[in-house]
């Protein structure tokens, strides 16, 4: 079982390190939202311009976390369709392990991606001590887990590769909308604060503004119970659907079938 | 090696197997030959433990393939028709990645990975992204990824589709080596000349196997020749040798007769048969004549097996 998660793990991260020149492009997407969308709005803002783009930096860590690890989730889908993955199904790897070592490699990719976004931090008005980095990096670490494994549930259901783009979309954008990375939670309205209780991302994103700016929403036992248990939910469905049946009929007999 | 017993596949509303029995022995080269749509991929994806027969059973090396899966998945080594390794490793890192699937310690997948390279030739081409590799180097290396687990039994599907002549030999090769060796090798082929290097060959049409036995056996079916004519009516010609006794295979589009003396009836048949003779051929029989003799069809798929002058195997392509 180790072993196997282990090789998955390898196996992804020994890709994600061709594809390097990835990390780059990914800060494109967290630095737009940090010096335009953060200067534009933040101009407007009640909490005025440097305040609010010190305000926005841990949503937008928590958005390259999220987008970083659905990302690597996608990888499942191309995986079944060709290539050597087809192989790692004939040899004598647990499903788990397989479900397992996804989750892993996604939540070390995510990571990396939020550690280079991490240097920017000063330059958006918020200062890095040693404290404040050690729980930010917890807090980190555990968002990327959380994310991967919301990537990876999802992305084992679907076989085809153009659905889970839309899904995704329709998914990972209000999540993110939705937990209170860009604005305050507690000026948003009565609705929107109780779907944010009900968002994962709300508090991965509470967490890691709470580590660099003392500024909790929720209380920190909540958040760290709500992601575990999230964890803990989403780790046991990957493994469920990777574990199903051998066999699904539904399926045509030249397509290669995943959801056994 | 293989044991399989009245195997049955459905598909929502498709029989794919309808009661398939057969036995692989040991050290064997086995092949499974038959058009598109005839099942060879679904009774491969069974055995390769991939998917769960409908009714009867399979057994690999004794190990139950749906019971026994991981057993089974440990003593096997397949190659697909698709590639199987991640065109941007090395080869010697998809190897060294394979070992470790397989549950060897990083040292030990490395080691192992040196030898398979080495013995399979690619020790030059091991270090470069797989993708730079010619198309006969990529197939090695997926013959050298099934053999990571160092298996008793090798799975081969349609292994060398679209490589040429050349790299199709090179390969075969290999697979000749490997079942010098011991191993079992047991494979579906489109090509009639990778058939009959088979120590026994399956054929098999929608959903069952329709003869079993050595290429020689097979084609010994036929006795004799094949006789092929190219006449101004050929459905005249029909006619004419049914009322003389002699038999013209019902299907395809050519006018074919199998005769256990062909030099015999042939002088006779030119001389007084009152329809025009254009071209006459005469063959051994191929494997391709006994699947038609057996089913009234050509390996090619479906459609009636096109006319014309055929001296070797005839290798139509196409995937399955």
């Amino acid at each position: 079982m180790m072993r196997g998660i282990y090789a998955v793990m390898v196996l992804d991260l020994k890709r994600f390190w061709l594809d390097r020149a990835r990390l780059i492009a990914g800060l494109a997407q967290p630095l737009l939202y940090l010096f335009v969308l953060g200067a534009g709005l933040g101009a407007s803002s009640r909490l005025g311009g440097g305040d609010y783009q010190r305000y926005i930096f841990p949503g937008v860590l928590g958005l390259s976390l999220l987008f970083t690890a659905t990302f690597a989730a996608i990888t499942i889908v191309f995986d079944r369709q060709i290539g050597f993955f087809k192989a790692v199904l004939v040899a004598p790897v647990p499903r788990a392990a397989i479900a397992l070592g996804k989750i892993g490699a996604g939540a070390a990719q995510a990571f990396v991606q939020g550690l280079i976004v991490l240097p920017f931090a000063p330059l958006a008005g918020v200062p890095l001590g040693f404290g404040e980095t050690v729980e930010l990096i917890g807090a980190m670490l555990l968002a990327a887990v959380t994310f991967s494994a919301v990537g990876v549930a999802f992305a084992s259901r679907f076989s085809s590769t153009t659905v889970f783009p839309i899904v995704s979309n329709a998914v990972l954008l209000p999540m993110f909308f939705l937990s209170g990375a860009l604005y305050p939670l507690a000026s948003t309205p009565q609705w929107m604060q109780m779907a944010a209780h009900c968002d994962p991302v709300a508090y991965a994103v509470d967490l890691m503004r709470g580590a660099l700016l003392g500024r909790f929403f929720f209380p920190v036992w909540l958040s760290l119970t709500v992601l575990a248990g999230v964890i803990a939910v989403l780790v046991a469905a990957s493994v469920r659907v990777f574990n199903r049946g051998e066999d699904d009929s539904a399926l045509g007999a030249t397509k290669f079938n995943w959801r056994r | 090696m293989v044991d399989v017993r009245g195997l049955v596949k459905r598909y929502d509303k498709v029989e794919a197997l309808r009661g398939v029995d057969l036995a692989v022995r040991a050290g064997e080269r086995f092949a499974l030959l038959g058009p598109n749509g005839a099942g060879k991929t679904t009774l491969f994806s069974i055995l390769a433990t991939l998917r769960a027969p409908s009714e009867g059973t399979a057994r690999v090396l004794g190990h139950d393939v749906v019971t026994g899966r991981d057993a089974v998945r440990r003593a096997m080594g397949i190659v697909f028709q698709e590639p199987a390794i991640e065109q941007r490793l090395s080869g010697r890192d998809n190897l060294l990645l394979m070992g470790l699937f397989y549950g060897l310690k990083t040292a030990a997948a490395r080691q192992r990975a040196t030898e398979i390279l080495t013995q399979l030739g690619l020790a030059d081409a091991a270090d470069r992204p797989a993708r730079t590799l010619s198309g006969g180097q990529r197939r090695k290396l997926e013959l050298a990824r099934a053999l990571v687990s160092d298996p008793r039994i090798l799975f081969l599907d349609e292994a060398t589709l679209g490589l040429d002549v050349d790299s199709r030999r090179g390969f075969w090769a290999q697979v000749s080596l490997l079942a010098a060796a011991g191993r079992t090798v047991f494979f579906t082929t489109h090509y009639m000349e990778e058939a009959e290097v088979a120590d026994r060959i399956a054929l098999i049409d929608a959903g069952r196997i329709v003869a079993l036995d050595t290429p020689r056996a097979l084609k010994a079916r036929l006795g004799g020749g094949v006789i092929r004519l190219q006449t101004d009516d050929d459905a005249q010609a029909r006619e004419w040798l049914g009322a003389h006794g002699l038999a013209p295979e019902p299907g395809g589009q050519e006018l074919m007769l199998v005769h256990a003396d062909p030099a015999a009836v042939l002088p006779e048949v030119l001389r007084a048969m009152p329809i025009k003779v254009h071209r006459v051929s005469v063959n051994e029989p191929s494997l391709e004549d006994v699947f038609l003799k057996l089913t009234g069809r050509g390996l090619g798929g479906d459609a009636p097996v096109p006319a014309g002058p055929r001296a070797g195997g005839p290798n139509r392509g196409g995937a399955s």
